[in-house]
This record gives C-alpha cells, sequence and structure tokens, in this order.
C-alpha cells in the first residue's frame, strides 16, 4: 500500500531533538548536508556518519523507522554505485572489455552510496522529530526577510501546511477508488504504457473532482475560522532560542572543528 | 433582541436568475443565546445553506440576517460575526488545516491573533471539554471519525465562540461517533451555555434539542418543543422526515382507534407507556 | 451448494513489522445461494477487509475463499472475472464517477467484461431501471446530477455487470429518510426479481431487520454469529457486549414479551409488530 511510506512523517516524542528550534534544526540540517558531500577522506566521512549516527540516537526514534524510509530510495543508491564502479578513472583491478573496475571506481561508489544514505538519514532526523507544522513555521520564519521584497511567504507556508495535511488523504482516497473501479473490472495492472495511462484515467478523474470538493469545504471551514491571510497572525508557538538551542550550536561548532581538521589537513581519498 | 435573527431572508445561488433556483424563499427565524436548536430537513430542502447564511459565508439575496444585533452583510462585521458564530460541516475529514491536533485548534485563536500563552490555554482547555486532550499530538487522518469531528468542534470553541452550527456532524460517522459527537454538543450547550444550532435528519438526535424547527422546500413549516413537533407523524413523513419504529408504531396503533396519550419520542418512553397502558392507567407520559 | 465460501480466511497488515495487526481470523462461513446476507460489526471489526476479500480485491494471507467451490485465487490471472462475479459496491460510490455521462459510467464494467456495445447498454439500461434511475438522466454528466441520484448511478455501475453475488457496503450512508427507504426498496426488490445472493453491510439495524435473511456478526477480526436474523436479534445481551444493538421495535417487543404479553420477541418490522399487537389491543379496548 502506498500509506506504507515512512519517508517525510513526523514521529511525535520528547527527545532533546523533538524540543530544539525547527529553525535551528533546518540551519545545522543543511549544513550537515553541505559538510556530508565535503567530506573527502574516511576519517571526516566517518566522524560524519558518527554525526549522523549521533542525531539519530538522540531523535529517540525507532531506528527500524529509519531504515524503512531506506527501502523507496536503496534503488538508487544501488544503481548510482555501481554506475561509479565502472566509471571509475586510473588503472583498472579488472577488466572486461570496456568494462573496466578501478580501485578510484570502488572508493567513488562507496562514497556516494554512503552520502545518500547519510542524506536520507539526515533529514529523516528533521522531519521524524519536527511537525509539519513547525516545519512550515521554521521556513516562514526564516523566510520572512524575502516577504519585504513582496515575496508571498505566509501563503506558500500555509500551502504547504495544507499540502501535508492531505497528502495521507488523498493518498487513502487514491486507494480506494482504484479498489472500486477494479471491482468494476478496471485492469491496471497489465497492457502497455499508453494502455496503463489510459487505465488511470477512473481513477485520476474522481480523484481530481474529490479534490476539489475538500479544497472548496476546506476554503469554507478556514474562513469560517476567520482565516484572513497572514496579516494580525499570532502563533501558539513561538519559536524561542533556548538553552538546549545554544548547547546544540554549542555541540555542533565542535564537531566542526574536528570536521574541518581532519578534512583540510589529511590528504582526500578520491580523487576528482 | 435575539441572537440570531433571520429577517425575511431569501436566497439563491444565482443572483441573475433568482426565480428560477431560489433555495429560501422568505425565512424567519430567531434563535436566543443559549438555546439548543435542531434545523430539521431532509436532503435540498435549503438547511445547508441556512448554516453558511448563520455566520456570513453566504450572504441574503433580499433580507438579513444579524448575529449579536451585527448585520453579516457588512464588509466590516465578516470576523467579528464569524467570531461568534462556528460552522462545523458534514465531512470530518474536509475541515481539519492542520497535520497535528493541537496545532488545528489553535489556527482560529491564531487567525484571531490571541497572544500565544492564552492560546495554550484555551486549546488544552478545548481539548479538554471535546475530552480529546490525549490525543493532543496525534495526526487527524489517524483518528475517527467521531473524533475528528470532535476535534473540529474544539477548533471552535478555541475561538470563544458563542454560538455553534453544526451541519449535519453525524451524517458520516459510525453510531459510537455520533454517540461522541452528540454528547460532546449537549455537554456543550448545558455547562457552557453555548448557543447550538443543529443541522440534521436524525430524529433521534433532534429530540436532544430544545426546540426543533421543520424546514422543507425553502420555507419553515414548524417549529416548537421536540414533543410537540413529534406528535405530527403523518406530517413528519409527507416531508421525508425521520420517523423511529417506536414512534411509528403507536401512531398505527393510534390510528387503529388504541387509545394511547401521545407519540412517544424514544423505546423507553414507548414501552413505560405501553406498560402503563396494559396495567389500565392512560395517563399521559409529561 | 454454498454460492461463496471461506476458510480459515486470515488477513494480516505490515506482516514482519511492528505494526502487524490481524484484521480477519480464520473465518469460515458459508453463504447460500439466493440469501439476503446482513453483515453487521462496529468499526474495526475486519467487516470490509472480509468482503474485501470475498470478490479478490484483497488477496487474504492466510486460507481460501471458495466460489461455486473453487478457490479464488487459484489462477490470480484471472481474478477480474471473479469481480464480475461478485460485484461490490464501496461506501459512498458516487466518488467512483467519471465518464462525461450516466450511460457511459454505467456501461464501464459491462464493457470490461468483453461486452458489445450494444449488449453493455441493454445491461445499463436494465440496472438503471433496477435503481430507479430515470432515462432523460442517462444522458447527462454525473457530475450533474444530485447525491441521491449518484449514489444510484454508481449501484447501477456494479448492477450491470449482473453479478451472482452484489456486496453492498452501507450503501445509504448519507441519504436522508426518503431516500433511504426508496433505496433499500429497490434493493429488496432487484434481490426479488434476480433471485441472485445480497451481502449488505450496515450501521442500522432497522434496515437490517426488515431485510436480511440471515445475520453475520463480525467482532475483532472473527466470525462471531451467523444464524437466521431473527435468531441473531434474540440475542440482545450478547449483541449489547459486542458493542451492537437490536432494532428499535425489536427492543420493544422484547420488553412487552416479558411484560406478558403474547408476542414474538424477535419481531423484525413495524408491520409484524402491529400485525400482533393491534388484535390484542383491541380486546384490551373493548374490556375497558
Amino acid at each position: 500500500m502506498i500509506a506504507d511510506i515512512t519517508l517525510g512523517q513526523f514521529f511525535p516524542g520528547h527527545s532533546m531533538l523533538h524540543k530544539t528550534d525547527p529553525r535551528v534544526k533546518i540551519c545545522l540540517i543543511i549544513f550537515h548536508i553541505v559538510l556530508i558531500f565535503t567530506a573527502g577522506n574516511f576519517f571526516s566521512l566517518g566522524l560524519v556518519v558518527l554525526f549522523t549516527f549521533l542525531g539519530m540516537c538522540v531523535s529517540k526514534v525507532p531506528l527500524k523507522l529509519y531504515v524503512k524510509g531506506l527501502k523507496p530510495i536503496l534503488f538508487i543508491v544501488v544503481f548510482t554505485a555501481v554506475l561509479n564502479i565502472f566509471y571509475g578513472t586510473g588503472e583498472p583491478l579488472v577488466q572486461w572489455g570496456w568494462l573496466k573496475i578501478t580501485g578510484n571506481g570502488i572508493l567513488n561508489a562507496l562514497f556516494v552510496s554512503v552520502r545518500i544514505v547519510l542524506l536520507i538519514f539526515t533529514s529523516s532526523v528533521l522531519t521524524f522529530t519536527t511537525s509539519p507544522n513547525q516545519l512550515t513555521d521554521a521556513i516562514e520564519r526564516l523566510l520572512k526577510p524575502l516577504s519585504k521584497l513582496h515575496v508571498p511567504v505566509h501563503e506558500f507556508a500555509m500551502m504547504m501546511t495544507i499540502a501535508l495535511r492531505f497528502v495521507p488523504l488523498l493518498l487513502e482516497e487514491t486507494d480506494k477508488i482504484m479498489s472500486a473501479q477494479k471491482a468494476r473490472g478496471a485492469d491496471m495492472e497489465s497492457g502497455g504504457i499508453l494502455q496503463r495511462i489510459k487505465a488511470l484515467i477512473p481513477v485520476l478523474i474522481p480523484l481530481f473532482v474529490s479534490a476539489f470538493r475538500r479544497a472548496y469545504d476546506l476554503a469554507t471551514a478556514m474562513e469560517s475560522r476567520c482565516y484572513h491571510g497572514g496579516e494580525g497572525r499570532t502563533k501558539m508557538r513561538v519559536l524561542k532560542l533556548g538553552k538546549q538551542d545554544v548547547f546544540i550550536l554549542g555541540a555542533v561548532a565542535l564537531f566542526l572543528g574536528a570536521f574541518l581538521l581532519l578534512n583540510l589537513w589529511l590528504p582526500p581519498a578520491i580523487l576528482r | 433582541m435575539a441572537f440570531l435573527e433571520v429577517k425575511q431572508v431569501r436566497f439563491s445561488y444565482d443572483a441573475q436568475t433568482a426565480d428560477a433556483r431560489e433555495v429560501l424563499h422568505g425565512v424567519d427565524l430567531e434563535i436566543e443565546e443559549g438555546e439548543f436548536v435542531a434545523l430539521l430537513g431532509h436532503n435540498g430542502c435549503g438547511k445547508s445553506t441556512m448554516a453558511k447564511l448563520f455566520n456570513g459565508m453566504l450572504l441574503p439575496t433580499a433580507g438579513k440576517v444579524l448575529v449579536g444585533g451585527l448585520d453579516t452583510s457588512l464588509e466590516e462585521n465578516q470576523l467579528p460575526v464569524r467570531k461568534q458564530v462556528g460552522l462545523v460541516l458534514q465531512n470530518p475529514d474536509n475541515q481539519l488545516v492542520a497535520g497535528i491536533v493541537e496545532e488545528d485548534v489553535a489556527f482560529g485563536p491564531e487567525n484571531l491573533g490571541v497572544p500565544p500563552v492564552e492560546i495554550r490555554r484555551r486549546v488544552d482547555e478545548a481539548l479538554k471539554a471535546v475530552e480529546m486532550y490525549e490525543y493532543r499530538e496525534h495526526a487527524p487522518h489517524k483518528l475517527s471519525g467521531g473524533q475528528k469531528q470532535r476535534v473540529a468542534i474544539a477548533g471552535i470553541i478555541a475561538m470563544e465562540t458563542k454560538c455553534i452550527v453544526l451541519d449535519e456532524p453525524t451524517a458520516m460517522l459510525d453510531p459510537k461517533g455520533r454517540g461522541e459527537v452528540m454528547g460532546t454538543i449537549q455537554k456543550l450547550n448545558r455547562e457552557k451555555g453555548i448557543t447550538i444550532v443543529l443541522i440534521t435528519h436524525y430524529m433521534d438526535e433532534a429530540v436532544q434539542a430544545g426546540r426543533v424547527v421543520v424546514m422543507d422546500e425553502g420555507d419553515i413549516l414548524t417549529s416548537g418543543t421536540p414533543r410537540q413537533v413529534f406528535q405530527q407523524v403523518e406530517f413528519l413523513k409527507r416531508h421525508s422526515l425521520d420517523v423511529p419504529q417506536a414512534a411509528e408504531l403507536v401512531y398505527r396503533l393510534g390510528a387503529s382507534g388504541v387509545k394511547l396519550p401521545e407519540i412517544p419520542l424514544n423505546e423507553e418512553e414507548c414501552v413505560a407507556m405501553l406498560r402503563r397502558y396494559l396495567a389500565g392507567r392512560a395517563g399521559a407520559l409529561s | 451448494m454454498p454460492v461463496l465460501e471461506t476458510k480459515d480466511l486470515t488477513y494480516q497488515y505490515g506482516i514482519g513489522t511492528p505494526f502487524q495487526k490481524t484484521a480477519v481470523e480464520k473465518v469460515s462461513i458459508s453463504i447460500r445461494k439466493g440469501e439476503f446476507l446482513g453483515v453487521i460489526g462496529h468499526t474495526g471489526s475486519g467487516k470490509s477487509t472480509l468482503i474485501q476479500m470475498l470478490n479478490g480485491l484483497i488477496r487474504p494471507t492466510g486460507g481460501q475463499v471458495l466460489l461455486d467451490g473453487k478457490d479464488i485465487w487459484a489462477e490470480p490471472k484471472k481474478i477480474r472475472d471473479v469481480r464480475f462475479r461478485v460485484g461490490m459496491v464501496f461506501q459512498y460510490p458516487e466518488y467512483q464517477l467519471f465518464e462525461e455521462t450516466v450511460w457511459k459510467d454505467i456501461m464501464f464494467g459491462p464493457k470490461n467484461m468483453g461486452l458489445s456495445e450494444n449488449e453493455a447498454k441493454e445491461r445499463a439500461m436494465e440496472a438503471a431501471h433496477f435503481t430507479g434511475l430515470k432515462e432523460e438522466l442517462l444522458e447527462k454528466s454525473p457530475f450533474e446530477l444530485s447525491g441521491g441520484e449518484k449514489r444510484r448511478a454508481a449501484i447501477a455501475g456494479v448492477i450491470a455487470m449482473d453479478p451472482d453475488v452484489l456486496i453492498l457496503d452501507e450503501p445509504t450512508a448519507g441519504l436522508d429518510p426518503r431516500g433511504r427507504d426508496v433505496l433499500l426498496a429497490q434493493i429488496t426488490q432487484y434481490h426479488k426479481a434476480r433471485g441472485n445472493t445480497v451481502l449488505l453491510v450496515s450501521h442500522s439495524m432497522e434496515d437490517i431487520g426488515r431485510t436480511a435473511d440471515r445475520l453475520l456478526v463480525m467482532s475483532g477480526g472473527h466470525a462471531v454469529m451467523l444464524e437466521e436474523t431473527k435468531a441473531v436479534f434474540s440475542k440482545g445481551e450478547e449483541l449489547e457486549k459486542l458493542g451492537l444493538r437490536v432494532p428499535q421495535i425489536t427492543k420493544i417487543m422484547q420488553e412487552l414479551y416479558k411484560m406478558g404479553c403474547p408476542v414474538d420477541p424477535a419481531t423484525l418490522t413495524v408491520d409484524d409488530a402491529f400485525g400482533q399487537l393491534l388484535p390484542f389491543f383491541k380486546r384490551k379496548e373493548e374490556l375497558r
């Protein structure tokens, strides 16, 4: 079932990371992702692995869930890894015809796949520990300076909130409509691409109709609850940097120092 | 002056061809603060239109709707009116905005610019009032229909509205969910004095109200206490309203000459009445 | 021979994950040819999963579904044929409408069966007739119809496949009392005219009481009862333990029976109750 996808889902809890200011989390995650991609040798890569793992543990979200979130991406990981193995430069270790495997290729493949996995885990740490609303809230506040330039930041954030709320609902509905059409003999599992696309019409049309109906209801409900844009709006959760946030920032600063040390002073493991 | 006043209201979804598709034909209705009114009628009788007129989501084509003396048709009254009259819709899935229960309940007060600490207090209080406090951190799509409707109600109480209009809030729920929602509505009316306008086509829900207003074809046909209104079984049937089996049985016995005092509102009353009758006493119920 | 039979039918969600849950557990029932079977059970009792396994929309994780004695999953490629023979009307079926005209929508099922344009049209006509859809509505877009009409068009779309077994999941949900009564009458009429098997899932004991020959009671993923409707509704206390109840009229008659009235404590309809009570009360009246 489609609803099995865990990637991007919130996992309510009370860990230190759950309580951290979402703005801090977003900045750190972006920063961490940059580091993941600049880690050039085993020591710095080891350090980002360690740091990611630490984040996963501190989040108190079952590690199984992280692994589950990896599933849909696994194909991409394997695919890029295989590609990298064969596209290395330097002396071939093994060679069949034009296919060759080099030491550099293996290293590249290793680094790429570790990086992708880390990327998924890191973003999972953010989405598991931050409710969708906190997330959009934080984005709204981080981007607030842009509203001076007439960028509709609030509207964008509200759209995201609503999208996040309705995605599971629409997925469920797709399942239901598909079942209803299958019960009338719709065949969605066989035939060529063109046939399959055609077979989707009986699902897509009802889905669109229903999405519009829902949108109409939602607009009524929002207006009834006095929604009138971002002007004069307050928030239940006020984002304020606390001791915890400072502590986390400190820990990260330390990590950064160590990372730079290892990454710059030790030679890179892969050639570019 | 009544809290809600509907004066000679006509409504048409297409103002240009007013007569052809007019939904309401000059409706008059007054609802006092603290009342619990059930608006009864079959699908398409104009009762859902009424719901949206009460909080200014729709504006009358002719006539006036006053909320606490404020004319809903004036632009500047829009927010003050919606602050006083909240609306709960039929489909529990479509009216929750946020992905977390408590953040959804906070949506209304946030729109009103209430200070954060006060929002927190109101949200907790509202969730406790509908008995959903333990679920405050859950995602709405994992709740049952009855629970979702109660969250929607909490979202309105948190705005500290004086009146809640519910447009067939139980139509999509199972019996358990229906019971939960009706219990919550009753409690809010009795304990918090919130004015309730319940739009429904279930008689067993309407009997819980203080007053029942019956609509058909865009007009109000009759209005009175549940006991007064539900004596008219023939009339209810003619306007395709729900007649519970207990009422139907007693009505048919009465029509065939068995002298039973009145139409019972539920099965307990029916049994009690028949018991008394069989014991040789013909005493009325009330 | 029963038309549908299940043997130790089981369905588990999320096998091997921490969310593993058994929705239906070892259900062995047999559904008689031509009967009107009511299915009751509160939300989460497993009834939706069960009915979806009966027409092959959900593949069981254990046990079998036998249609005319044959395992429906013996040849997974032919599962569509099973779906044509066991028609399924979902809750709020109007959300499945998609064609340009009501006609075409009703013909969707028959055409998937491989019927010719003419045959499909004939089937659609008949189905529209059974559900009381007026002919002038058939040329309209399904999205122009009223709520009740949409519901009927959607049900017609399943009836048009002329299934041997028709399963309806709460067909009257959200309709007003008149819409509900008319639709139920049409379903009973259809059942009588066709003589096929009908399964009706409903939360309304009153509706079930006046339509079903037998009742299947689901609870916690198990089939806890499968008996004549009267027999099930005479077990009021057991039903209450399962979060269910008996029809209002049955409850009243049971109370009268306890008081010593000569009535049938398993009366299911107002008509029946009235017929029993009137002579009795008339005599009382004469004694006065």
